[in-house]
């Protein structure tokens, strides 16, 4: 659960509210603070209207102070250390303690305050994504409101009128505050039953970021506006992103909030989903269409329901390739098919710790254990049960399993697979396969004939330089 | 000499020739052959920590070229070489050589001169006279001891020069040694940066052929290549002409020229020598700085011996034995003498002075070089040693770091195999630049130790050559 940090100073908590008087603060809802990036269990109501609680991956959900029928929350943002995979922490921006900040759940009609301490050496304020409010609390810094100046604290205060998912994130210095991992979730659950939001028995949500962050360094650069090299699911890589654990024939919504500056087409295995809402709120069931890949574009959030009918450990992932990997160079020359011997020993006289890589392709770079720059995440990585998976970046795994118990998101470890069910070698004599021979002609020739033929290598779009992602 | 039978002329004469003989012999020095090269030893033997030995017979020359070959039987020290130069310069013999024709001047000098004879035979009618003359050269005799003097003063600056020949020589050997080792050792590294860019450009050329790289890119690798081995080829001619340098100080040919010098240059020192007091040092010390000294005082002696002989310039005793048939013999002396009615020798005093004055300023001259030249000496010594240890402590760790760090980057597939390798020729390139700023040292060091005894040839500081073009890398 989360830690409370009392005034005496109990041990983990990061960045406290030391630094912001007492008197003033003793109106205030005490800040709660996160030390740890797991996955924290859902945050059942105390108080206040009921509803079903989300899980958020890699995150938690905030508590609130009732005040005479007000729930009132305390956001602290601050410059935080986030771990992102084992073995490589991010120097981030981010909300009471963690980047992302925490969730906010209320229910449709609930009066909220919500005050946002500012603890950063610059001006802050936070627009709510998405939310019916009055114009002054839309938090865009010197249209809607003053900034909120280092060391102040602001009170947003306003009825949440609509049920949805919605998003929160600074409206002040934005590129960088953002490229710095300030944002978080915010869930409206619907007063009773609702025709077009269903009851389910597993609610995940989580947002998309990216950073660009030099391999050694800890601190994201702020002027990057497209060329990022970290792409990540609530400020986590994999193998660091926690498993979606659902149980055999639940029924599952997935929501997800991008915050990055690009689209992002998200892939399931093994099941197909329906599109059942965005930022915008619950889409008419007539709209509604199957699929397995949906394109969240910028600053959109989609909401996915399924049914989890399919045993196994189901991977889930963005399905641009380069996103399903940490940092990497972009001008490394491909080094598929081309014939080392003769060099490998001529360069490793000069650099003894030389070793040939990219000859046969990516994939040995996982099997390998080699020394990196410090605190840097390795490319591809994460050890599966039949050996290396070979993923990073926005990467995790649903895990459907048979018994898991209500509201238990722990990880139940590998699928057991029933027997016959695992691709396994053949062992006989293979017959020659059937190749195809030509591409064909054409539609119609060219004018300009080319004096020789041109034999064109492929290479991956936005590999080279400046392109976009 | 002459000897006259005891004629009663000749009785009156005996005297004043006994007391002249006994007093020319008195002034004459006697040098004893090979004692000047002694004094040569004294000069040079605390600097070069050697005898020099001159090789006047082919025992010496045998012995001279056994001793060469036993220090060329392992690689050569910079001693070594100094003593190889010392025994094996054949230049250095040849000037040698001069001390025993000094020598020889010098005795000759303090001979008396030779007397002359004239015969003559007159006939006047039917008188017929025959002169019978014998000279001698008074002058040359009364100045007999100040000549020697003189000529002993003179192999006295003979014996400085060579001294001084020897010193140069061997501080000329020790420069000329570490341009030498200096030389083979970046050779050896500039065939590294030649090797990383051979391998560069090989693997672009495979690129190339597997149709991972296009033209452009290729011909930019083999351009690095190209550079590298022009690179090679400058260090390859420098290497050959330093050691040649080297062999004709030391005087080597034919098979002696296969000799080895150690691999790496001596080390830095601790610390470098402070000498607040190098200026006194130098000046008691140099020996162009005594030379110039004793030259004046020789002049000074030179004007006193023109003024003695102001008055004489030539001073002719002769014993004149005149017979004629029909008188008695006529004996008698003649006296030559020059009556400078028109040339007191005010004009040669003059020039003496001048010549005197000449000298004065010339020792001041030098003094004040010598000064300036052991000031720039220090100063460089310094420098070079503070260069030389920034690269050792600072350029050459850095660049080595940096290496290791871009080693990591291409780990994690950050950075591709090209930009490695470019790397490792700037880092090599600096290691270069360390071994050339550590020879710089030491060439400061050997200008140092000459300038504090001799005139030293020193070499204006070189300027730093660019550093090595970074390639272009990716991110």
């Amino acid at each position: 659960m989360f830690k409370r940090r009392f005034f005496l100073g109990t041990a983990g908590a990061l960045g406290a509210a030391a630094s912001v008087s007492k008197v003033a603060m003793a109106a205030l809802p005490e800040p709660v603070l996160q030390a740890k990036p797991d996955t924290m269990p859902p945050l059942e109501p105390p108080n206040g209207r009921p509803y079903r609680p989300v899980l958020t991956l890699n995150g938690w959900t905030l508590p609130w102070r009732m005040n005479q029928g007000v729930k009132e929350f305390h956001l602290v943002a601050e410059p935080v250390v986030r771990e992102m995979a084992p073995g490589f922490k991010a120097h981030l921006w981010g909300y009471n303690g963690q980047s992302p900040g925490p969730t906010i759940e209320v229910v449709e009609g609930d009066r909220v305050r919500i005050f946002v301490t500012n603890k950063l050496g610059e001006l802050t304020s936070i627009h709510w994504h998405g939310q019916r409010l009055p114009n002054g609390m839309d938090g865009v810094t010197g249209l809607n409101q003053p900034g909120i100046p280092p060391g102040k604290t602001f009170v947003y205060e306003f009825v949440a009128r609509r049920p949805g998912t919605f998003m929160y994130h600074p409206h002040a210095d934005e590129m960088v505050q953002m490229a710095m991992g300030m944002m978080g979730f915010w869930v409206t659950h619907p007063k009773g039953k609702h025709p077009l939001i269903d009851e389910v028995d597993r609610d995940i949500c989580f947002l998309l970021n990216a950073y660009d962050i030099d391999p050694g360094s800890a601190t994201p650069k702020i002027m990057t506006m497209t060329d990022f090299n970290l792409w990540s699911w609530n400020s986590r890589i994999f193998p660091g992103i926690d498993p979606l654990v659902v149980g055999f024939k639940d029924k599952v919504r997935i929501r997800i909030g991008n915050l990055t500056m690009t689209n992002h087409p998200i892939h399931l295995h093994g099941h197909e989903f329906q599109v059942t809402g965005t930022d915008g709120g619950p889409t008419p069931k007539s709209t509604r269409r199957y699929d397995i890949t949906e394109d969240v574009p910028v600053g959109a959030m989609r909401q996915l329901e399924f049914l989890a009918d399919e045993e196994g450990d189901w991977a889930f992932h963005c399905h641009k390739s380069h996103h399903t990997m940490n940092a990497m160079g972009h001008d490394v020359p491909t080094l598929i098919g081309v014939d080392h011997t003769g060099v490998a020993s001529k360069i490793r006289k000069l650099i003894p710790d030389y070793m040939v890589m990219g000859e046969r392709g990516m994939k040995d770079m996982t099997e390998m254990d080699m020394p990196l720059p410090e605190n840097t995440a390795p490319m591809m990585a994460g050890q599966g049960p039949f050996g290396a998976v070979g993923m990073g970046g926005m990467f995790s795994v649903v895990k459907v399993r048979k018994g898991q118990k209500k509201g238990d998101y722990s990880d139940p470890g590998w699928y057991q697979h029933p027997p016959g069910t695992v691709a396994y070698e053949f062992k006989g004599s293979l017959p020659e396969p059937t190749r195809a021979k030509d591409p064909g002609v054409g539609s119609m020739p060219r004018v300009q004939q080319p004096k020789t033929d041109v034999e064109v290598t492929v290479r991956k779009p936005g590999a080279s330089g400046h392109s976009h992602h | 000499m002459h000897r006259a039978e005891a004629r009663p002329g000749m009785r009156r004469l005996r005297l004043p020739l006994a007391l002249l003989s006994a007093a020319v012999l008195a002034g004459c020095a006697s040098v004893e052959p090979g004692s000047a090269l002694g004094q040569v030893q004294a000069l040079t033997k605390t600097h070069t920590g050697q005898t020099v030995a001159i090789d006047r017979s082919p025992e010496d020359l045998a012995r001279t070229s056994r001793q060469v070959e036993e220090l060329l039987g392992q690689p050569l020290s910079m001693d070594g070489a100094v003593q190889i130069a010392l025994l094996n310069n054949r230049g250095l013999q040849a000037r040698l050589q001069q001390l025993g024709i000094s020598e020889a001047e010098v005795q000759q000098a303090s001979r008396l001169p030779n007397p002359g004879f004239s015969f003559g035979r007159m006939k006047k009618g039917d008188e017929i006279e025959l002169e019978r003359g014998l000279h001698l050269n008074l002058a040359r005799l009364l100045t007999l001891p100040l000549l020697s003097r003189l000529e002993e003063r003179r192999l006295q600056s003979v014996q400085r020069e060579l001294a001084m020949d020897v010193l140069s020589l061997a501080a000329d050997t020790r420069k000329a040694w570490v341009q030498a080792v200096a030389a083979e050792e970046s050779l050896r590294y500039m065939r590294q940066v030649q090797d990383a860019a051979e391998a560069s450009a090989e693997l672009a050329r495979r690129l190339q052929q597997a149709g991972n790289f296009n033209a452009l890119m290729r011909l930019r690798e083999q351009g690095f290549y190209a550079d590298a081995a022009l690179g090679l080829a400058r260090a390859e001619q420098a290497q050959r002409a330093a050691r040649e340098r080297l062999t004709r100080l030391l005087g080597l040919w034919g098979e002696q020229l296969n000799f080895r010098l150690p691999e790496r240059l001596p080390d830095l020192p601790q610390a470098p020598k402070d000498q607040p007091d190098i200026e006194r040092q130098a000046i008691a010390q140099r020996l162009d700085v005594q030379a110039a000294r004793l030259a004046a005082e020789q002049t000074a002696k030179n004007l006193q011996l023109t003024r003695v002989t102001r008055f004489i310039s030539v001073f002719e005793l002769g014993l004149v034995h005149n017979t004629s048939n029909e008188g008695p013999r006529q004996t008698g002396w003649e006296l030559g003498l020059e009556l400078p009615l028109f040339d007191w020798g005010s004009a040669r005093t003059a020039k003496a002075e001048g010549i005197y004055m000449q000298a004065l300023h010339q020792a001041a001259a030098v003094a004040i070089n010598a000064r300036s030249e052991v000031r720039e000496a220090y100063g460089n010594y310094r420098a070079s040693y503070d260069i030389a240890r920034h690269h050792r402590d600072e350029i050459v760790p850095l660049k080595k770091r940096i290496s290791e760090e871009q080693l990591l980057r291409y780990n994690g597939m950050l950075i591709g195999v090209f930009e490695l390798l470019a790397d490792a020729r700037s880092q090599i390139a600096s290691v270069n630049a360390s071994i050339e700023a550590l020879r710089d040292f030491w060439l400061a060091q050997a200008d140092l130790d000459m300038a504090l005894i001799g005139r030293a040839s020193l070499s204006a500081p070189t300027a730093a050559a660019a550093p090595a073009a970074e390639a272009a890398g990716g991110h």
